[in-house]
């Protein structure tokens, strides 16, 4: 016998005829978390039988206009935890059995949960990012010069033959940058190895150079 | 019958190491209904894990409470190996489970202590307690903390146990066993134990079962459920597990099950010492969990059954991590067992569902 | 009515040796590896201020400038990770807990200045670093040389 653990979307109007179903099928009700997101709260239940832990999400919940309805009529066990989501996150659950109407827990504000902490803030920030940029990535080099075309084609053609110009100029000097940052990375590095190891490896790069060199010109 | 007067119960109160409030609706001796209040002593520890990364929130989650500590670290170290796919050694496994039977010992015996003087049995309570300190020397020479342990880190452990010190764990737990023996007779055979356990807050199987208890709690009533049957770490390498049930659902149930199941942590240790593996303890995992992933995983405490939920955001901290502990799920079964009780009554009961209220606010 | 079954218990408590000790005048034995505080070797310490960063609460300040290492004792949790994490094992867990206070205070060790021997210990170092270098450049400039005559 191994956990098994599955995760599921549902919405919220199939939330109490799902918990009934999990009820007659003989399942328990192990408990309800809420996760703050950008897209609003999601809400978590899970329902365990034997080894099977099912978690279903209901998904970006808008604390402002939605509400979501109580499955404590079919478990009363979930009413802490609807009254910790209602308190901590903001979500209104209706006909709670055992109601606190928000005195459940005695925080110093409300929905502390929501507040997003610069900490936070920063992370996802983050991961937006990277997300951007493997999408980016996804979608190819050619995506983003056939915007530049695109873009090109709405100027009027002198502009353009500027604008091209100016972004080649750009390309070649970033090229000719990171060469000599490389060049001047390797000459720091040299300087601390014994002078028989810093021959060696010098003659590898220029090796390496003019093979380069060689392919850029076969490419032409 | 009398007028309806509603009685304020805690969150101090002598028989209660945590704060919980309960108003009481009582009919002359008799409890009618009975609305629990918890909340005094939040203290958003959830919310530490976004300034926290996955590796110190682990010092966080093992204090969220004083005595299943170390479960608690278990749990969320075991989540997070979910959430990001990582192989944890056998014989680190092997130490976990063997640290966890040891807390789940030594948890299980200071709850008996503090029933014991609940119900007014002060020597009964002292021995009890002499015996804890036992299980916690352990725990001071294995892993040098008497109560936090930090002994868990995302991966494996942090110290090993030789085989020196394996064999004197084991002669040090015979050691209790002859003494818990005649303990544990006492809070089974005693007539003025009996008196005050028998039948006092009966739970019916049907009711545990709608009611979603775990735990000894739910166990005292025929709930057939123990999350070590999901074999889950070195759980899975024992010869056989049957979780320890009885039917009667009154409090005396309650500390028999509790009772039993030392006996059982006890053959559980022996029998992983006895077969402990020799590769290795593990090191600190070094990767991230991805943005967006999830992971959700149930544990088996003293008290109860233990969800653990994470969710990672790709960078060193998680976006939420969740627990939901025994308590929180018990306190509509206590509710329904404090229903028709006596009032002097009360305080056992609230005991025996082994309420730890910080626990459940974290 | 059952007998009172802790009785045989209650009797050998009465005869034996109490299970407490005189705290202030008795102490207890020590395990090994106890957790009690944290002490740095600050002449192994480098100064690099991982402690610092994985830290679970904040207690570590490590300021490299003013070559200053401190603890705040009474933010410390004695979790061990600083001293697992330090690369030069400079760190380590005394098993003494930290004694009780008035008033809260934070304890800084200071690296001690660099010793007239230590600080010729370091000028020679970079002075063989520079003549390495002298003659790096020397060798690629021969190199360079040999290579334009061959063209």
């Amino acid at each position: 016998m191994a956990l098994h653990t599955s995760f599921e979307t549902i919405e919220i109007a199939d939330l109490v005829a799902l918990a009934e179903r999990k009820r007659d099928e003989g399942y328990r009700f192990v408990q309800m978390l809420c996760v703050n997101t950008e897209q609003g709260i999601d809400a978590l239940y899970s329902f365990m039988k034997g080894d099977r832990l099912e978690n279903y999400t209901i998904a970006g919940i808008d604390t402002a206009t939605q509400s979501v309805p109580s499955v404590t009529g079919v478990f009363l066990a979930a009413f802490p935890f609807e009254n910790e989501a209602h308190d901590l996150f903001g979500l209104n659950v209706t006909d709670i059995a055992i109601d606190f109407a928000g005195k459940f827990y005695k925080v110093a504000m409300d929905t502390p949960m929501t507040v997003i902490s610069p900490a936070q803030k920063a992370a996802r920030e983050k991961a937006a990012k990277i997300a951007a940029a493997k999408a980016a990535k996804a979608a190819g080099k050619d995506a983003s010069a056939d915007d530049l075309e695109a873009k090109l084609a709405g100027m009027d053609p002198e502009k353009a033959a500027k604008v091209r110009a100016a972004m080649e100029a750009k390309a070649a000097r970033e090229k000719a940058e990171s060469a000599r940052a490389k060049q001047a990375e390797l000459e720091e590095k040299l300087a601390g190895m014994d002078p028989e190891k810093a021959a060696k490896v010098r003659a590898a790069m220029e090796a390496k150079a003019a093979r380069e060199a060689a392919q850029e010109k076969g490419g032409e | 019958m009398g007028k309806a007067t509603v009685i304020p119960f805690g969150p101090q109160h002598p028989v209660l190491p945590e704060p919980l409030h309960l108003d009481l609706v009582v009919e002359d001796e008799r409890v009618i209904e009975a609305i629990p209040q918890i909340g005094f002593i939040h203290r958003g520890l959830e919310k530490l894990v976004e300034t926290r990364d996955i590796h110190q929130f682990i010092y966080v989650a093992e204090r969220i409470c004083g005595i299943c500590s170390f479960g608690h670290s278990l749990g969320y170290a075991e989540t997070i190996e979910d959430l990001m796919g990582v192989e944890v050694p056998k014989r680190a496994q092997f130490i976990r489970v063997i640290l966890h039977e040891l807390s789940r010992m030594h948890s299980h015996l200071l709850w008996m202590g503090l029933a014991a003087d609940a119900f007014g049995f002060e020597s009964l309570f002292m021995h009890c307690w002499r015996l804890r300190e036992r299980v916690l020397d352990i725990f001071e020479a294995t892993t040098g903390g008497r109560v936090i342990l930090s002994a868990v880190c995302i991966g494996g452990v942090n110290r090993d146990i030789d085989d020196v010190m394996m064999k004197a764990i084991v002669d040090k737990i015979e050691s209790i066993e002859s003494e818990y023996k005649e303990i544990t007779d006492t809070f089974l055979k005693d007539s003025s134990v009996k008196s005050r356990l028998v039948g006092v807050g009966h739970i019916t199987q049907q009711e545990a079962e709608a009611l979603c208890m775990v735990g000894p709690f739910g166990r005292a009533s025929n709930v057939a459920y123990d999350a070590r049957m999901l074999g889950r770490g070195a759980y899975g390498d024992l010869e056989g597990f049957e979780p320890i049930l009885s039917d009667e659902g009154d409090c005396y149930a309650r500390c028999k099950v509790r009772a039993l199941e030392v006996n059982q942590s006890i053959a559980i240790i022996k029998e992983l010492a006895a077969k402990m593996p020799h590769d290795g303890i593990g090191e600190k995992s070094k990767l991230t969990p991805a943005a967006g992933a999830q992971a959700s995983s149930v544990l088996e405490q003293p008290r109860g059954e233990c969800y653990y939920y994470a969710r990672g955001n790709g960078s060193k901290n998680l976006d939420r991590m969740r627990m939901r502990t025994p308590t929180s799920q018990n306190l509509a079964g206590m509710v329904k067992a404090l229903e028709g009780c006596d009032l002097a009554d009360v305080p056992m009961i609230i005991l025996t569902i082994d309420p730890c209220i910080s626990c459940s606010e974290r | 009515m059952g007998s009172f079954k802790l009785g045989k218990m209650t009797l050998r408590s009465l005869f034996k040796k109490p299970e407490t000790i005189m705290y202030p005048a008795q102490t207890r034995y020590q395990p090994e590896g106890l957790k009690g505080h944290i002490l740095n070797d600050i002449d192994t310490c480098i100064l690099c201020g991982i402690c610092e960063k994985r830290c679970p609460t904040g207690a570590i300040k490590v300021a490299k400038k003013d070559g200053t290492w401190q603890i705040d004792r009474f933010r410390c949790v004695q979790c061990g990770t600083c001293v697992r994490e330090c690369p030069k094992d400079s760190l380590s867990m005394n098993p003494n807990y930290p004694a009780p206070a008035p008033k809260k205070s934070v304890e800084v060790v200071q690296k001690p200045e660099p010793s007239a021997e230590e600080i010729a210990a370091a000028q020679a170092k970079e002075a063989e670093k520079a003549e390495r270098i002298k003659a790096a450049l020397a060798a690629k400039a021969a190199r360079e040389a040999a290579a334009s005559e061959a063209q």
